[in-house]
């Protein structure tokens, strides 16, 4: 199995916390971007990869628009890129095809188009529903427009709708973060990504931050908005299925457990990663590689197909792939299957060093084994969440 | 053949640190032809790196060398190198005992240092004649006049044939070779006595074992003889002789007055104890009494050496073992620690030793160690009237048991310029010092005469006094024994937790400031875990000083999907091997560098 990721690095504009890479276009912008250049661009790409042996050979099951605000891009063009990878891959018949959206660039006609170019699921940065916190994350809708947006939207038949919400803003209460959890559940959202507020370097706040002039919530102020948007979402019968994640039984986002379950993605467009699995007779050791792609849009509308494309690429062995699982695993209520990974990898889980330091995270009651079928399934339980890095620490 | 004695000159060249020793070592090996210019590394005496690099002899370091005098005669002069640091003392005063003279090297940019004294009236006591001689007599700021005003002031020697010089430049050089014959007394010694020959250094030969340099006094040494070493009453058959030229040549014997090595399939240095005396085995032929001075070493300082990676533990006993091997004065013990597990107890003749060791088993042995902080050696009395020798704070018995504790105190005598005078006091009072004595070396030179703690000299002593004479002064010290202190051991603990190797043993004056110092320097270095942790001092059962790390409360990452993944992986793997370095200690993990936290504090 395999997914698919699509970057489409612009916005509307850049807010402070992301330090994905996106470019605000100016003004109102749509019509600044090049729409159907960067679709030529990612259908050239397409050929690219899809020429790659071990690409070439992978079933997609997924494929997600990330950005950026792929939602601005115009539905045609997303379209026409849509058919180039069903052309190229071969992409399951029941495949997962989400988009990421903003509420300022989406409503309930561009739903539509993109239905009907394919896509089946949403996912919408509502991040807050309060005008004075939208504003702190530089958000350029408001609570109503928000509201009205998916409103409209969430009951488009074969669309699935996920929103997203940031807790752990300073001064925002449990039970504000709280509210903003059950009013998209009242919605009717069958999915939602509940993040934590996390300043990266190199973003607007993280710039204040480094010259101390970013206020910082208290972190047991976060920890009780972590609990009571558990306790809410859980009671709504929404899964708490992976550590910011939430979803009915069935409606959890494939493509995000494709990534948490260390399978290979490949990613086409400006600045997109991707992971593939190395051919088991790499003189080099590798067994996997990721890559990187041109950062700059320009540079890779113009290069594309080239190889520059593929800015960097990071050679992973076996041991580093299993700590990628490992890390990524124990994100998920699931865990991660222990036999598998080994099998998979070629490599041995339980090292001497691993042993140990397992047997003192099974005694504190950190990680909890299961074995299943023969299989060993480890995962971390619930309460035990807020310490996973270093859970995951543990075990690299 | 042996050289007759009337031509044989032995010297030792005294200086301070940096007035320029082995540069004009180097000079002399240079005019008398010893070495080549393509052997003319700088400084050919100082044999190893660490030397090198820090300017400070170790190991003495030994040269024969002819040299035609004014008299048309070729002389053999031997140069016995001296160490020059206090840990090396005894080292120095035997190998002053191997010569009839010394060449007092003063630089002249710089006057008289502490330290020189020291050796000066070592010298002077031992009865050589001593040859004084200014250097760096090429630098601007030489000041040829005062220099020799200070010594005629401060040692009492006449200056007025004083030889000024350059090692450098070779001005002056000659002149010194030819005092050399002129002035220090020929060796007398009864060339058909019984052997008495001293030994002044040694060193472990990986083919040869442990070799001995030594100075016949008395009758001849000659390859086959049968040896007696008399301290140690072993017995050896002479296998090699040489002497360094500086290269080693082989010689079949050394004579009355002669300077030498020797090997005799001896296996380790602890059996050739610098001071000891080399005589026949053979009754007839064997000497009766010793030549005087010799004295057992043993280590001042002590301090744990632990690896950081426990499972170096095999490689650091290797390491210590050969170390041990070529050094007489080290010794080392195995050792646990609650919170550092296996190592060594390691003893030293002093701070400067302890660093050198240290450094060499990073260096050569490429080894990661955490070494506790040095700890004198406390006599320490039960209640039972019973002495117990402490050099472990850690194994003090419990305070209930013992009657008084006993700590080391030395003389020192510090040189220094008369305006730094009122600093220096205050730091001497500061450390529990009694003055002894105070004395004008010259005009704005002062000797100030100290009895101090050892343990507080080993504290931070050095450093602050450089600190308090902006660098001018220097210091120097020998033994003068115990006196009981009240003295008590401070714990750390963590969580409740003793931390052994962090254990200390202060006077009760600063029993609390030294706590409080310690456990706030430690909350610096203990990262948050996901529980309090309370770092407290404590004095028996008493808690005098307490911090507390906050407990961390969440250690997650909210993001995690397919652009992320190897840039938090790596976080995760730098996490991870700052765990590595961690020492867990109850439930309470501690990074390495916290043990070295009590070095560093400032109290």
């Amino acid at each position: 199995m395999a997914s698919l990721y699509v970057h489409f690095p612009w916005c509307l504009a850049k807010c402070p916390y992301c330090d994905f890479v996106s470019y605000a276009v100016s003004g109102d912008g749509r019509e600044t971007i090049d729409h159907a250049g960067y679709a030529d661009a990612v259908l050239r790409e397409l050929t690219v990869r899809s020429g790659d042996a071990e690409f070439g050979r992978a079933r997609i099951a997924t494929i997600f628009f990330g950005g950026g605000t792929p939602s601005l891009w115009s539905a045609v063009e997303l379209g026409r890129v849509l058919a180039g990878i069903r052309a190229a891959f071969d992409v399951d018949a029941d495949a997962e095809i989400t988009v990421e959206c903003n509420p300022t660039s989406l409503d309930k006609e561009h739903a539509l188009r993109l239905r009907d170019v394919g896509v089946n699921r949403l996912s919408v940065g509502v991040q807050a529903l309060d005008d004075k916190e939208l504003a702190y994350l530089g958000r350029l809708h408001d609570e109503k427009g928000a509201l009205a947006v998916l409103s409209s939207v969430v009951d488009i038949p074969g669309l699935r709708v996920s929103g997203d919400l940031i807790f752990g803003l300073p001064d925002q209460t449990a039970e504000t973060a709280q509210s903003h959890a059950r009013r998209l559940a009242d919605i009717g959202l069958s999915h939602m990504s509940c993040y934590e507020l996390t300043i990266e370097p190199g973003t607007r706040f993280g710039e204040l931050a480094k010259r101390g002039r970013l206020p910082r919530a208290d972190d047991a102020r976060v920890i009780e908005s972590f609990l009571a948007i558990d306790e809410l979402l859980t009671s709504r019968g929404l899964r708490h299925y992976e550590i910011s994640n939430y979803a009915r039984p069935g409606q959890e986002a494939r493509h995000n457990l494709g990534y948490w379950r260390g399978e290979p993605y490949v990613g086409v467009g400006t600045a997109a990663y991707g992971f593939l699995r190395a051919p088991n007779d790499d003189a080099q050791g590798a067994h996997g590689f990721r890559y990187r792609n041109e950062p700059l849009p320009a540079k890779y509308m113009q290069h594309t197909p080239l190889s520059a494309t593929g800015a960097e690429a990071e050679p992973l062995d076996a041991e580093t792939m299993l700590r990628e699982r490992i890390m990524l695993g124990l994100r998920m209520a699931d865990g991660m299957n222990v036999t598998a990974a080994e099998k998979d990898l070629g490599v041995t889980f339980m090292t001497k060093e691993r042993t140990k330091d397992l047997a003192w995270l099974l005694e504190k009651g950190r990680v909890v084994r299961v074995d299943e079928g023969g299989d060993v399934l480890l995962s971390i339980p619930k309460e035990s969440w807020l310490f996973a890095n270093d859970t995951a620490a543990r075990l690299f | 053949m042996s050289t007759p004695q009337s031509r044989i000159r032995n010297f030792s060249i005294i200086a301070h640190i940096d007035h320029g020793k082995s540069t004009l070592a180097d000079r002399i090996l240079d005019i008398t032809g010893a070495v080549t210019e393509r052997e003319q590394k700088a400084q050919f005496l100082d044999k190893m790196d660490i030397e090198r690099e820090r300017g400070i002899t170790i190991k003495a370091q030994n040269v024969r060398l002819k040299y035609q005098a004014k008299d048309g005669e070729i002389y053999q002069l031997n140069l016995i190198d001296t160490p020059g640091h206090v840990d090396f003392n005894y080292e120095v005063s035997r190998s002053l005992s191997a010569c009839e003279g010394a060449v007092l090297v003063v630089d002249s940019t710089q006057g008289v240092e502490a330290q020189t004294l020291a050796n000066v009236y070592l010298a002077i006591d031992t009865g050589l004649e001593v040859i004084p001689v200014l250097n760096k007599v090429d630098l601007p700021s030489s000041d040829v006049d005062k220099t020799k005003e200070q010594i005629e002031q401060a040692i009492g020697l006449d200056c007025s044939t004083a030889i000024s010089c350059s090692g450098k430049t070779g001005v002056g050089v000659p002149d010194i070779l030819q005092q050399i014959v002129e002035k220090i007394p020929a060796p007398h010694g009864n060339p058909d006595g019984p052997l008495r020959a001293l030994i002044f250094d040694s060193w472990y030969d990986s083919y040869r074992g442990a070799m001995v340099m030594v100075r016949v006094f008395d009758g001849t040494i000659k390859r086959g003889d049968k040896i007696r070493f008399m301290a140690t009453k072993t017995d050896y058959e002479v296998i090699e002789l040489g002497s360094f030229q500086p290269f080693p040549v082989a010689l079949d014997e050394i004579g009355p007055g002669e300077v030498g090595f020797v090997a005799a399939n001896v296996k380790s240095v602890h059996d050739t104890n610098v001071g000891d005396t080399v005589t026949h085995t053979l009754e007839s032929r064997r000497a009766t009494q010793a030549l005087p001075g010799y004295k057992e070493v043993k280590p001042t300082v002590f301090a744990g050496i632990f690896p950081t990676d426990s499972s170096d533990y095999p490689a650091l006993r290797d390491a210590l073992e050969k170390l041990h091997m070529n050094d007489a004065a080290f010794s080392f013990e195995p050792d646990s620690s609650e919170a550092l597990g296996f190592g060594y107890r390691c003893g030293f003749l002093g701070l400067l030793h302890m660093e050198i060791i240290q450094e060499r088993l990073e260096r050569e042995f490429n080894l990661d160690l955490i070494t506790t902080a040095p700890s004198v050696v406390y006599h320490v009395w039960t209640t039972a009237q019973e002495m117990v020798i402490v050099d472990n704070p850690a194994k003090l018995p419990p305070p209930q048991l013992v009657d008084r504790i006993e700590e080391p105190f030395v003389k020192m005598s510090i040189h220094v310029p008369a305006e730094y005078v009122g600093a220096v006091i205050a730091l001497c009072q500061d450390k529990r010092g009694l003055q002894t004595g105070m004395q004008y070396a010259s005009t704005d030179r002062v000797i100030i005469s100290y009895e101090l703690p050892f343990g507080e000299v080993l504290f931070d002593f050095h450093d602050k006094l450089k600190s308090v004479s902006r660098g001018y002064a220097s210091m120097d010290y020998e033994f003068s024994g115990y006196k009981a202190g009240n003295l008590a051991k401070v714990d750390m603990l963590v969580n409740g937790d003793p931390l052994d190797a962090l254990s200390i043993i202060v006077h009760k004056d600063r029993a609390y400031a030294r706590g409080r110092a310690l456990a706030e320097k430690l909350k610096e270095f203990v990262p948050q875990q996901q529980y309090e942790v309370a770092i407290q001092a404590a004095i028996g059962g008493k808690i005098i000083a307490r911090e507390t790390v906050r407990a961390l409360r969440k250690d997650v990452t909210a993001k995690c999907y397919g652009g992320d993944i190897s840039r938090k992986r790596k976080l995760l793997e730098k996490q991870k091997e700052g765990k590595k370095r961690m020492k867990q200690v109850g439930n309470v993990e501690i990074p390495q560098q916290a043990f070295l936290a009590i070095l560093k504090v400032d109290a």
